[in-house]
Parts: C-alpha cells; structure tokens; sequence
C-alpha cells in the first residue's frame, strides 16, 4: 500500500499514479465530497472481485460508480426523464442516481435486478481521474462493511485486517474530510416499470358516467359494488381501478366501503401498500382489501401480498393503478369477478370521466 | 435496563438496542449502516426480504449497542399498524426471542413510538422529558394525525387524514415532476429555489371545523397544473417551473398542517408540541411549527436525529421503556398478534 499526501504531490502526479493503479486492477482509496471512497475498474471483474473480498461483500448488492458527465454516464444506464432532471439539478453533487443499468459494467456491480447508481462527485480530483482514466470507478465508501463512515484514514485502518489492507494499492490522503453525509440515493427506475401509456386504455362495454364530484364518484362505487355483491358467496369480486393521480380512485373505494356497510374511514393504502377493512355479508365475516400497487417493481411483489389467498377467501379487492399487475389479474378472469374501472379528467376542474367493463383493452389507433 | 426493539412495520427491518431511553443502537435496513450504498432503497416489501434480513439485523443492533443478548432485559415489538405480512415476522421472532430468553415481551403502537421518538436520548443530547398535556402532530407517508397525549398510554386522535398522507403526497407530487422516488426530500430541495406563489393552490378543509387533513386535493390540482404547462405531456418541465411547482405545493401542503394544528391548540391547552414521522425532518414545517408554538409560548420537540423521524426500532424501545416503567407487558406471549389496523387510542390488552 502506497500512501499519497494530497497537499503535498503536485496534483498531476497523483492524477497519474491514481490513474496506473486503476489500470493494473488496482484498488484506489480516494476522497470526495462526502466520504473517502474505494474506486477500482468498474470494467475489470478481477478488480471488482478483489474490491468485493475486501468490502466483505454478501454477493447480490450492487456498487455504484463515478462518472465525468452525463455523457459517460450514459454509456452505461438508460437516462429516462426523471433522471435527467436530477443530473441537470443536483450533479456533480453528494447524490446517487440509479438508473437502468446497460450491462457493460462488470458482475457484481449492477444490482440483481439490472439497475445501477451513478455518482458525479463534486471532487475535482476525481473527475479529473476518471477523465483521465476513460472509465468509470465505483464509487463504494472505503470502510469495510458495516463500520464507521471513513472521514479520515484512521477511520478505515483501524478497523481493517492485514489481509484487507493488503489488497489496498494506492491511497490518496487528503487528510480529515468535512463530516459530511454520504450521498443521497435517488431511484428513477420506478418510473420505468413498464405501464401501457395512460389515455391508450380503455374498457370494453362503454359504460361512460360522468362525475363532477367526488361524492358522485363515491356514489357510483357504492352502485357499483351493490349490483355485484350477490356474486360475493362463490367468487371474489375484484375493481380493478385505471386512471392518473388523483383522479378519483380512492372516492371510489370510499364508495364501495360505504356500499358494503363500512364504518371506518378508507384512506389511501400507497405507502403501506394494502390495508383491509372487515366487514359481514350474509352472516359472514369477510373483508374489503384495497390495494395500492403504485409503489411495487413487479408483478411478483404483487402476489406476495397474497393476492391468490384473497381470491380463495371471496374478498371484495379493489386495486389502484391496475393497470400495472393487468397481466397477472387477468390469469383471474374465471375464477374472480374482474371489473375494470378506468378514470379520466373531464373539461372543468371536478369533472371526471368514468368508464366500467369486463376487460381492460388497448384502445385501437 | 436493556431492551431489545423490533420494528417490520412496512418497507424497513429495524432492530435498535435501548437503555432506558438511551439509544445505543439503531439499525435500518435501508440505511447506510446496513449497507453502504443503495441496495435498501428498492422497496422490497415481501415478507421474505423482512425474514432474510432479521437475523443480521438484530445482531448488528446487538453489535453495535455493544450488548450482548444475554445482557437484554426485555422484548420490544411493533404489533401495529403496518402491512400485515410485514409485522408479522417481527412480532414471530420477538415472541421465539422472549419466551427463548425468559424475558418479559412489550407491545407497541407504531405510532405512539413515533411519539416517543423525540424523548429517545442520543450520544451528546440532553434527553427531554414530556410535559403533560402535550399535542403531537405526527406525519409520516403513512399517517397524518393529531394526538392529545394527556399522560403516558393516554391518547386520544383529535384529527387524521381523510385520504392521503402529507409524507405520501410529497412522494406523489415528486414523482409527478419526474424527481423519482422516494422523492419527497428531494422535492424540498428543488423547492428552497422556487417561487412559492408561482402556482394557484388552495389549502384543503379550511371551511371544516374539524381537525382532520386532506391531500388528495392538492394532489389532483398539481396533476392538473402540471398537464397543462406541459400540454398533456408533450413538453418537458424546466427547472425554473419544478422549483416553482415543488415551492408551491410545499408551502400550501405545509400551511395545511400548520393552520390544523393552530385550531387544535386554540381547543386544547397544552404545555408543548410534539411531532414525529419522516415529514418532521422537513426545515420548512419545523421553522413554522416553531413560528407558531411562539404564539403559544410552547415548547416544540422534534426528533434528534434523521433516523429517529423514519419507521425505526429505537422509538419503539423507548416508547417500551416507558411502558415498562407502568409495568405494561404482555401477559400471555402466546396469544400476542399483530394488529395492521391498531390505532394509537386503542391499547390492546394481552
């Protein structure tokens, strides 16, 4: 292990050394805005492996890594709006950006699921090395898993073993760093999950109502839910809401709580994802489940919450942004009822548009 | 006295190690402690993320508090509210760790933990004792309520959300102007350099004589707003009009809570204000909280530190400590369930 004193290098030397331990696969201990971080070859897997001994890494968790700009970023992940909003606002800046990742990145340095962080830092000393370098470095801090965030080098030696150390090539010392957090992490992939384009759907049966406030929304999930309700001793009757941000689909949820003689106050279920509310019909006990499946990444994550249970159970499921799981729900159609009830703004400020039917269609062109 | 806390409400496996109500540890899975970069922040909420990750969390509170198990005087468990199959594996392991141990199990309302999250004493502060009666605004993405707490275990909800919670409608209207997710925080940011009046926004309720919120509505007026400038999506936003739509919308979604708790300290009388929930991390809303408790010449309390505002186990062991101290375990760990829709003002009795 070399060590270099920042302030007392001239600065292209220690851009040039950083430089050739890169290129020979080695490990890197280099500071930024944030913490001092560990950077190596995000394109070389045996530098990567050797950075994974030496975090002690259970495999599976990604890394991220440094870039000049935009432009190198995009070499490797798919920028979608979101994220270019925040290169353009926050980088180079203590921020991760994860993206979709493009797979030219090494195993091990992308998550499981193809996703990747991006780091500008606002460090000129690394910029310029990863200028000079040409590719991108992860930008991982240097402590060891689980220890103390590394504003000084004390604080990675001392909890390093000899054969930790030992992997380390180069570390650049530019003595103790201002304790400032370590970057915020900011996903866009979400944004990505593949939703057939809002506007292009449509219901079969056109049955068009047109709400111009919420209690009339409320009303037509009351009706709604009343017309199907005899169903409910053999089957499940699933809603299946479609519809933008706030364009009602929770009013209809109050509605159908209100149809079923729920007391409680339906509020919406996105960050808990799923919340039920018990309630009795024809003597039974059963219960409404309304479900939320804006925050989930899969239609896996979907049932696991036990949807297949529920549909056994003959609930009343009402599930917001539908849309997003419509493949899965769809394997249902024979053993649930599915209504499917898509949402739209009207002309005025509280108008909205309402149309019910057995399946969802992509309208035609 | 040692306690070992658990908290899997939602998204978050949290284990903390308290003593009394000092915090000795305290371990998220989606924080950086757990690991160093981003792997967290994807919502893995299945049920099989929180029991692969339970074990390593709880030993790493334990590693960390420098307390071994053995050394652990009580059990410490979020029964509710949450996501069924979330709580459900922590109430599990604290019913097999408590009976294992022999140590008396404590059950505990997420909520009311969120309390108790500003009394939790961190290394270098000086610990706040509550004074009673207090009020409690506590917003997180999951709840927006205000709480009279006129003892220990005594609440009572005096307003909560119709639909929407603030923390959930930040996280909305971020996504909404394409600032990913969860991007609530990072709309505050963009917000500092906003025009707060740029956009024509109307503060939910404020004909209702009650104390319950509604964000449902400035969600869809954003919505609306935001078609328009970008005609329906076919231009993108700039950065002058994301500054100015996350100012306005954070100043009317701030405003909402400030003039909700204004009516409900000109009801009750009460010796200082308490708020808890990852949206009391927001400078703005503490700023003009403290503007108004100075009206009332009341004390305001806020968390610590950034970990104690978001779902985490040490709140739940310092709301346990408490309850310990009123001798308030669980009687029959047998029969202890979760409860996803347990309220701060039912207690259960086990």
């Amino acid at each position: 292990m070399k060590i270099l004193l920042l302030q007392s290098q001239p600065l292209e030397k220690v851009i040039a050394e950083a430089v050739s331990c890169l290129a020979r696969g080695g490990l890197l201990i280099y500071p930024t805005e944030t913490t001092y971080g560990i950077g190596v070859d995000a394109t070389n897997q045996r530098a990567v492996n050797a950075l994974l001994t030496y975090k002690k890494r259970r495999e599976g968790k990604p890394l991220s890594i440094a870039v000049f700009d935009m432009n190198m970023a995009e070499k490797f992940v798919d920028l979608n709006q979101a994220a270019r909003n925040i290169y353009a606002s926050f980088l180079p800046g203590p921020v991760t950006v994860v993206s979709k990742g493009k797979h030219v990145v090494v195993t091990g340095v992308e998550s499981e699921n193809g996703s990747l962080g991006i780091r500008i830092p606002a460090y000129d000393l690394v910029l310029q090395i990863v200028k000079a370098f040409g590719k991108p470095i992860t930008a991982t801090s240097a402590n060891a898993s689980y220890k103390k965030r590394p504003y000084c080098l004390e604080d990675i030696m001392q909890f390093l073993s000899p054969r930790q150390k030992s992997l380390i090539d180069l570390v650049i010392d530019a003595g103790e760093l201002p304790h400032n957090e370590p970057s915020t992490v900011i996903d866009t992939t979400l944004d990505d999950v593949e939703v057939l384009r809002q506007g292009k759907l449509t219901v079969s049966e056109k049955n068009i109502i047109t709400s111009n406030t919420e209690s009339e929304t409320q009303e037509l999930g009351k009706k709604l839910v009343l017309k199907y309700k005899n169903l409910l001793t053999y089957k499940a009757l699933v809603f299946c809401l479609v519809g933008e941000m706030g364009a009602g689909k929770t009013q209809f949820c109050k509605g159908i709580a209100n149809g079923l003689g729920i007391k409680d106050t339906v509020i919406s279920p996105t960050f808990i994802l799923s919340r039920n509310y018990p309630f009795e019909a024809e003597g039974k006990k059963t219960e409404l489940i309304h479900i939320d499946t804006w925050r989930l990444f899969s239609s896996q994550e979907f049932l696991e919450l036990g949807f297949s249970t529920m549909i056994d159970n003959c609930r009343v499921i009402v599930i917001e942004w539908a849309d997003r799981v419509a493949e899965t729900l769809k394997q249902y159609n024979d053993e649930a009822k599915l209504i499917w009830v898509k949402f739209s703004y009207g002309k005025k400020e509280n108008d909205r548009i309402i149309e019910c039917g057995d399946q969802l269609l992509e309208e035609k062109a | 006295m040692n306690i070992l806390a658990i908290d899997t409400s939602c998204d978050d496996t949290s284990a903390a190690v308290v003593k009394d109500n000092v915090v000795l540890s305290n371990v998220i899975s989606s924080q950086t402690q757990l690991h160093k970069e981003w792997g967290g922040v994807v919502p893995i909420i299945a049920k099989r993320a929180h029991q692969e990750r339970i074990d390593a969390v709880i030993s790493k509170a334990l590693q960390l508090g420098k307390v071994p198990l053995h050394a652990i005087d009580v059990i410490a468990i979020t029964y509710g509210p949450g996501l069924a199959i979330a709580l459900e594996v922590g109430v599990k392991k604290a019913k097999e760790l408590a009976i294992q141990l022999h140590k008396p199990l404590i059950a505990v309302n997420h909520m009311e933990g969120h309390l108790y999250s500003t009394f939790a004493q961190t290394r270098g502060k000086k610990s706040i004792e509550p004074q009673f009666p207090l009020l409690s605004l506590l917003v997180s993405g999951n709840h927006t309520e205000l709480v009279l707490m006129k003892e220990h275990g005594k609440f009572e909800i005096l307003g909560a959300t119709l639909d929407d919670a603030v923390g959930e409608a930040f996280d909305k209207v971020a996504r909404l102007l394409g600032l990913g997710y969860p991007g609530g925080a990072v709309l505050a940011q963009y917000a500092k350099q906003g025009n707060p009046t740029a956009y024509p926004l109307t503060v939910p309720l404020q004909q209702r004589k009650d104390l319950d919120f509604s964000y449902s509505g400035i969600k869809a007026a954003m919505m609306r707003l935001v078609k328009h400038i970008t005609k329906d999506g076919e231009k993108s936003l700039s950065r002058k009009e994301i500054s100015d739509f996350a100012a306005s919308f954070q100043k009317v979604a701030i405003q909402h809570l400030i003039e909700r708790t204004k009516r409900a300290l000109q009801m009750v009388e009460v010796k200082s204000l308490v708020v808890g929930g990852g949206v009391s991390a927001n400078v703005v809303l503490r700023s003009e909280l403290r503007k108004l408790c100075r009206s009332y010449k009341i004390p305001v309390y806020v968390p610590t530190k950034k970990e104690l505002c978001m779902d985490n186990a040490a709140m739940i062991g310092v709301a346990a400590w408490y309850k310990a101290q009123r001798k308030d375990f669980v009687k029959d760990i047998s029969r202890l369930e979760r409860d996803p829709r347990a309220s701060i003002d039912t207690q259960i009795i086990t």
